[in-house]
């Protein structure tokens, strides 16, 4: 048995009965016979990527210290930020496609013995693989685009609270770093919860505003739910597998992955199967999907530069990662994919229900991340990795565009967000490359055909139906794509394009010595007393701009963005568009898949490919090959169907609850793969008509602009949607309030114990007490006698129990 | 030696009385700066590569007829604890240099002698010696609570004394009947076990281990616990500790729970493991039972505390649960993380009770209720607040989640049930799983304390630290803006303040500036880096702890082909020198 798989293309012909029974045998002896995977040592460059932001964030420190007063530390972290892209291009262009290890230091390595499994080994190393320089590519590159973005969307703020905000931005890239980069589950782990913290600090950088504190503590603890069980499922794959460091893994790994892929998933153990579904639990978290996805939307209370990069761009695909990287052992349980891809497609579905709903432009932006999170999981869970990277990495584009256009307005509009009050903005002057910004990311995410994300959307759309058993999915999808034309157009004809008229948001830049600028955020009433104050807060002037009064009204005129801004959304726009042409690129190895173009090519020669190293055929045959053995053992021809197996990557459950499985693989007939392209387009398009037809033909002047047309409709629907079903109410009913009620009872439990105890031995203090209050010597002959005593009295009695 | 870590503090505490109380605090910075440099020395002398073995040994006969001697040696369990009392040390002066205004000499002094009690816990080889160390310490931190804590202090201080005397008395008890035990053993040339008395703890450990039945054990093991288990303090047992916290000042909480805490995991380490292995194993569910209600009660009450001081304290009830839910596992990982965590609990809890501490002085009071939002007005305080929270909370990266993770992860591994089958094993073999009672029940459990963990802590800091700044009335509110507070406020501060902390009376304003001040930083400066180098490099502590926790793992679960007698203190239980059969005429000589 080829033991050792990754970074060779060794193949495993296990299809045959022989080798089956030879895993077997193996398998039994598994932890014994598994030979450490040769380790390629990477490029000690990459250890650059993690190690620059960490300058940076000891930069930004020493600014703080030494009180900087201007835009140096922004400008700091975007030259480091820069060099670490940098040194991921170069480590992108001199990569080969295979998997090296750059070793750092130890961390938390310990051993107990020579066996295997009695190392647990974690280590600072840094995982080289196409996956890994993919995701550090777009993370460093929009890192790098969104720190010189927020040099001057901060810049009300400059102080000590630019320091910390870019301190924790530099934090951040570096935790993205180890998360993405880490080599074993335990660097992820840690990666994992820095950019959690990273969050917290950010949400809650307006700290004394409480929402955003609310939010930022929201954000933690529900992160926290699911790293629970991300952190039990590294336990269990450390107890089963013996290692947490990805190479050991899938060695170990392997004759299981022969047995899923004859379908004997009742011979894997439960444990094992147990593992991706607790992997999935923190993927869930922090992707914030079903249950776990509110605190997303909270977390809007952070600068605008945050929820782009941190909120829509890379940490919340951290999930993603974790799913693609941990591949090969989601593949390994029978109900994991189905797990993921069923969360992901409700997920994306009740999130674009609640954005249609919603009036702030930046919680549409929110829902609509969410929803898009649910598209990744759901391609991961149908089985195309490729395509939900693929959407990650234009997601991240034209979703970080998105947000920061809006933030642009946000910006010069004091906070206003509410599309009922903004129009026309596109046309205003000094606005065209917001407005051109906000038409790009508009069109990217309603899918229109041939931008971005109508190709990588189109990917999940068309394997969803593919995927034996799991057309529903594909229907779920499809539907949940033209809602999200329509919300995301609802936003385009309101805001961008129409009549111009605009009414001022509540809050001000309002600056002060120490940092603690006022959010801009003028989402809810809650800050209206908040922003009031604010608004007879001085005016004050622009380190970059002309001078611009603010206040309510007449004095008002909206702030157009600079130049830093301007930069960033106009690279971004033709970033979001030119992410379209990777689908047409070739990818950047030897022999890549000929469909889907560069991004899955990257993503097909890491352990996200769900099969490639795993296989000998080439690799689009083989995709097809496990396709068809979908259908066979759908429709029970296969002869493994027999020991209840489908003899397919598919799960025998997928397999199963299809009923219709002629239709398994077809869409209405048709070959998805092909049809996709025109259904979704079409489905994008009546999307927009209806957008168009409700909120922009039919609203010709300002006074209508305050109507919502669609909402009334609905009825009650359209209430509970935009109170995003309740589901905060839902959490606070079931876990919180019971959960509190708990903690009081023990408190007055405890409170009760104490004062019993001290009721009951009262006499003997008073008594002690009074003995030992006048003098300190006094105490010490009361103790010392008392302690004679009392063991002079035990001793005794032990000595009389024990020897009768 | 080791007996000069004692003797410092000592003489210094002596040198405090003598010399007037206007150099009391200088006098004890230097005296601990003193302790803390020879502790550096010994920990350089200290051959690392031996960690398991006693080193700088060394003994005074004291009462020979009794067997009694003044012994002491360390191995590098007691190093680390040691090296943790002595940095806290010179940080507890630091933290009282303001705080403490009246009887000065009386509390530096004690200070001090608190300082050499806990060193003697930790090096002593006698079990009288030790014994009466740790007993000890309760009368200085019954004079610091009594005498220098808040309004409710002489009802904290005597609860605490008695709840932890009465513990400790049946502790003793248990290691008489041991040394007794012992003296009635037939005397054996090789080990020294038995003959006559003897209170060597080595010695001892061999008698107890390799010739007490299960149900000896097991009675031993009980009053040891009973002990042990109060100064942790497990879930039943732990009411005194909030209460002695709440009341104690900065420095006796940070010595509280930095390591007094820890005196009892450190017991039940050496002599719950050490003495009674096989009753160990047999209670080890039940221990972490204790544990894990301790996590999750402990978390809970956290949740509804107003006062933060309150708030931290019980939250070293869940913290400890973590500790010695590690022990319990009695696996590598599980004990090499209960033992980190004795030291990390102590870093980022005495450095959170240092900053609560400090905040006290600004404000006479700890109610979240009354001050909020101090960020804004304490920014340095509030980044180091942040960072010891999160040290607190367990996040990787800093100390605290490195000993957390590994107590979890031993206990999730140590069950014999792996091998039994269950869990779907017996179609793999779980390599990475070791021999144990608990499992990963126990652990899932547990775990869901980190999650408790994070909302009782971040709940605190958005009160405390984050939100609007609220500051309690008569508060002078010193202006907005950070800076120039000099000595304006120098001169209206009455003797009130401060030293006996007269609760809500005590508005006097301080005379300290908004923000901390260098002494203050200081005092957290050691901590916050132990905190981040423990957190990134713990490396240096796990080859140090490796050889003393292969050790006793080996003591609890002999490998089968232990046949090399002289392996200096446990030859093992299955001895196949004939001892056990002396075990029968040991009991039939008792009866």
């Amino acid at each position: 048995m080829p033991s050792a798989f990754l970074g060779v293309l060794v193949l495993n012909p296990a299809s045959s009965l022989d080798s089956m029974l030879d895993s077997m045998l193996v398998l039994a002896a598994t932890p014994a016979t598994v030979a450490k995977a040769p380790i390629i040592a990477g490029d000690p460059l990459a250890l650059l990527v993690p190690a620059l932001p960490i300058l940076g964030l000891i930069l930004c420190t020493l600014c703080a210290i030494f009180r900087v007063k201007s835009k140096l530390p922004a400008f700091l972290t975007v030259a480091c930020l820069a060099g670490a892209f940098v040194v991921t291009a170069k480590l992108f262009t001199g990569h080969d496609g295979g998997v090296s290890i750059a070793s750092g230091f130890q961390w938390m390595t310990l051993s107990w013995g020579e066996e295997p499994g009695q190392r647990f080994i974690a280590d600072f190393s840094l995982y080289l693989d196409s996956l890994t320089i993919l995701w550090m590519l777009f993370v460093t590159g929009l890192a790098t685009l969104i720190a010189l973005y927020a040099s001057e969307y901060m810049s009300h703020d400059v102080g000590l609270g630019y320091c910390r905000f870019f301190a924790a931005f530099n934090l951040f890239v570096f935790s993205m770093a180890c998360l993405v980069m880490g080599d074993n589950l335990l660097l992820l782990f840690l990666g994992w919860e820095g950019v959690g913290l990273c969050s917290y600090l950010l949400i809650g950088y307006f700290y004394k505003k409480p929402s955003a504190v609310a939010a930022a503590k929201k954000a933690f603890i529900m992160n926290r739910i699911g790293d629970v069980g991300l952190i039990l499922g590294v336990m269990l794959t450390f107890v089963h597998f013996g290692s947490i460091e990805y190479r050991e893994i899938f060695a170990a790994a392997q004759p299981y992955i022969d047995l899923a892929k004859a379908g004997k998933f009742s011979e894997i153990p439960a444990i094992v199967q147990l593992i991706p579904i607790l992997l999935a639990v923190g993927a869930f978290g922090k992707s914030a999907q079903l249950p776990l996805y509110v605190w997303l939307p909270d977390a809007m209370e952070g600068p605008t530069p945050v929820s782009a990069l941190i909120h829509a761009a890379t940490m919340v695909t951290a999930g993603v990662y974790l799913v693609a990287r941990t591949y090969p052992l989601f593949l390994l349980s029978e109900y994991a994919l189905p797990i993921v891809a069923w969360t992901g497609a409700l997920t994306a579905l009740v999130a674009a229900t609640i954005g249609m709903a919603q009036f702030d432009i930046k919680r549409i932006m929110a829902y609509s991340t969410v929803s898009q999170l649910g598209y990744m999981f759901a391609g991961l869970g149908v089985l195309t990795s490729t395509g939900a990277a693929f959407h990650v990495v234009t997601h991240a584009f034209f979703k970080a565009l998105l947000f920061l256009s809006c933030g642009a307005i946000m910006h010069g509009f004091a906070g206003q967000l509410d599309l009922r009050k903004l129009s026309g903005v596109g046309f205003m002057k000094g606005w065209g490359v917001v407005g051109l910004g906000m038409f790009v990311g508009c069109m990217n995410l309603a899918g229109f055909p041939f931008t971005a994300g109508y190709f990588s959307k189109d990917m999940i759309l068309a394997e969803a139906f593919v995927t034996p058993g799991m057309a529903p999915i594909g229907w779920i999808l499809l539907l949940t794509a033209g809602l999200t034309a329509y919300y995301t157009f609802r936003v385009f004809f309101r805001v961008v394009v129409g009549p111009m008229h605009y009414e001022p948001g509540d809050e001000l830049h309002h600056a002060e010595e120490d940092s603690h600028g006022h959010d801009h955020h003028g989402a809810s009433e809650a800050d209206a007393a908040h922003a009031a104050d604010a608004a007879h807060g001085h005016a004050h002037t622009h380190d970059d701009h002309a001078h611009h009064e603010h206040g309510h009204g007449a004095h008002f005129h909206p702030h157009a963005p600079g130049w830093a801004i301007n930069t960033v959304l106009a690279t971004l726009s033709v970033a979001s568009i030119a992410a379209a042409g990777l689908y047409f690129v070739k990818s950047p190895y030897e022999g890549g898949m000929a469909h889907g173009g560069a991004v899955p090519g990257m993503v097909e020669r890491s352990s996200a490919a769900f099969e490639t190293p795993f296989s000998h055929h080439g690799v689009g045959e083989s995709h097809e090959t496990i396709k068809e053995g979908g259908h066979e053992g759908a429709d029970g021809h296969a002869p493994a169907h027999a020991e209840g197996g489908a003899p397919s990557f598919v799960p025998t459950s997928i397999a199963k609850s299809q009923g219709e499985a002629a239709h398994a693989g077809s869409f209405l007939g048709w070959d998805p793969h092909k049809v996709m392209y025109y259904v979704s387009g079409v489905v994008g398009f009546v999307g927009i008509f209806i957008a168009f037809i409700l909120h922009y033909a039919g609203r010709r002047t300002a006074a209508t602009a305050r109507a919502d047309a669609l909402l009334p409709a609905f009825g009650p629907l359209a209430g509970w949607a935009q109170n995003k079903w309740y589901v905060d109410e839902l959490y606070d009913l079931v876990v919180r309030t019971p959960l509190w009620i708990v903690a009081n009872i023990f408190h007055l439990f405890d409170k009760i114990v104490i004062d019993g105890l001290v009721r009951l031995v009262g006499g003997i203090p008073r008594f002690i007490g009074g003995m030992v209050r006048p003098t300190q010597s006094g105490e010490l002959h009361g103790y010392a006698a008392g302690m004679a005593a009392g063991v002079a009295v035990l001793l005794f009695l032990v000595f009389m129990l024990t020897m009768r | 030696m080791l007996a000069s870590l004692i003797l410092i503090p000592l003489a210094v505490a002596l040198a405090i009385v003598v010399l007037p109380a206007a150099s009391a605090r200088a006098t004890a910075l230097l005296g601990t700066l003193a302790a803390a440099a020879m502790t550096v020395v010994a920990l350089v002398q200290f051959d690392w590569t031996q960690g398991a073995v006693m080193q700088f040994l060394a003994s005074v006969p004291w009462l020979p007829s009794l067997g009694i001697s003044l012994s002491f040696g360390a191995d590098s369990v007691s190093m680390l604890l040691i090296a943790l009392a002595a940095l806290l040390g010179p940080i507890c002066v630091l933290a009282s240099w303001t705080a403490i205004t009246e009887r000065v000499k009386t509390y530096y002094a004690w200070l001090l002698i608190l300082q050499a009690a806990m060193v003697g816990v930790f090096v002593a080889r006698d079990l009288i010696f030790f014994y009466i160390c740790f007993e000890f310490t309760l009368v200085p931190m019954y004079v610091l609570i009594s005498l220098y804590g808040s309004t409710n202090r002489k009802r904290a201080a005597t609860t605490f004394f008695l709840y932890t005397f009465t513990g400790s008395v049946i502790a003793l008890a248990g290691l008489a009947y041991v040394a007794w035990f012992n003296s009635t053993l037939p005397f054996d040339q090789m080990t020294g076990v038995g003959g006559s008395w003897t209170f060597d703890i080595s010695t001892l450990q061999t008698a107890a281990s390799n010739h007490m039945n299960l149900a000896q054990q097991s009675m031993v093991l009980l009053a040891l616990l009973c002990g042990f288990a109060v100064k942790v303090p497990l879930f039943p047992v732990h009411t005194w500790l909030p209460l002695a916290h709440t009341e104690a000042p900065t420095a006796g909480s940070v010595i509280l729970a930095g390591v007094l805490l820890k005196l009892g995991t450190y017991g039940i380490f050496r002599f719950g493991i050490g003495y009674t292995p096989d009753a160990f194993v047999a209670f080890a569910p039940y221990i972490a039972v204790l544990c894990i209600i301790g996590i999750l009660y402990g978390g809970l009450i956290c949740w509804v505390q107003t006062d933060v001081k309150k708030l931290v304290a019980y939250s070293s009830v869940a913290h400890l649960g973590f500790c010695v839910l590690g022990l319990a596992a009695l696996n590598h990982a599980g004990i090499q993380g209960s033992i980190l965590y004795m030291i990390n609990h102590g870093l980022s809890t005495g450095a959170l009770f240092l900053l609560i501490g400090f905040m006290y002085e600004r404000y006479h009071t700890r109610s979240m209720k009354e001050v909020g939002g101090l960020a804004a007005k304490m920014p340095v305080w509030a980044t180091f607040m942040v960072f010891f929270v999160m040290a607190s909370v367990g996040l990787p990266g800093l100390n605290g989640f490195v000993s957390e993770f590994l107590c979890m992860l031993g206990t999730f591994q140590a069950s014999d049930s792996w091998s039994l089958g269950l869990w779907g094993s017996e179609k793999a073999a779980t390599i990475g799983a070791t021999r144990g009672n608990l499992g990963p029940w126990y652990a899932a459990v547990a775990s869901t304390g980190v999650i408790i963990a994070a909302m009782y802590l971040l709940i605190m800091v958005g009160k405390v630290v984050f939100g609007p700044l609220k500051e309690p009335g008569g508060h002078d509110s010193h202006g907005s803006h950070g800076g120039s507070h000099g000595g304006s406020h120098g001169g209206s501060h009455g003797g009130s303040h401060g030293s006996n902390g007269h609760g809500a009376a005590a508005h006097g304003h301080s005379h300290l500036p908004a923000d901390l001040t260098a002494r203050e930083i200081t005092a957290l400066m050691p901590l916050a880096i132990a905190c981040l180098v423990f957190g990134l490099y713990p490396t240096p502590l796990f080859q140090a702890l490796k050889a003393p926790v292969n050790e006793a793992i080996a003591h609890v679960y002999p490998p089968p082909q232990l046949e090399t007698p002289g392996t200096e203190n446990q030859p093992g239980r299955n001895d196949p020198t004939g001892l056990i059969g002396s075990v029968g005429t040991a009991q039939e000589v008792s009866r």
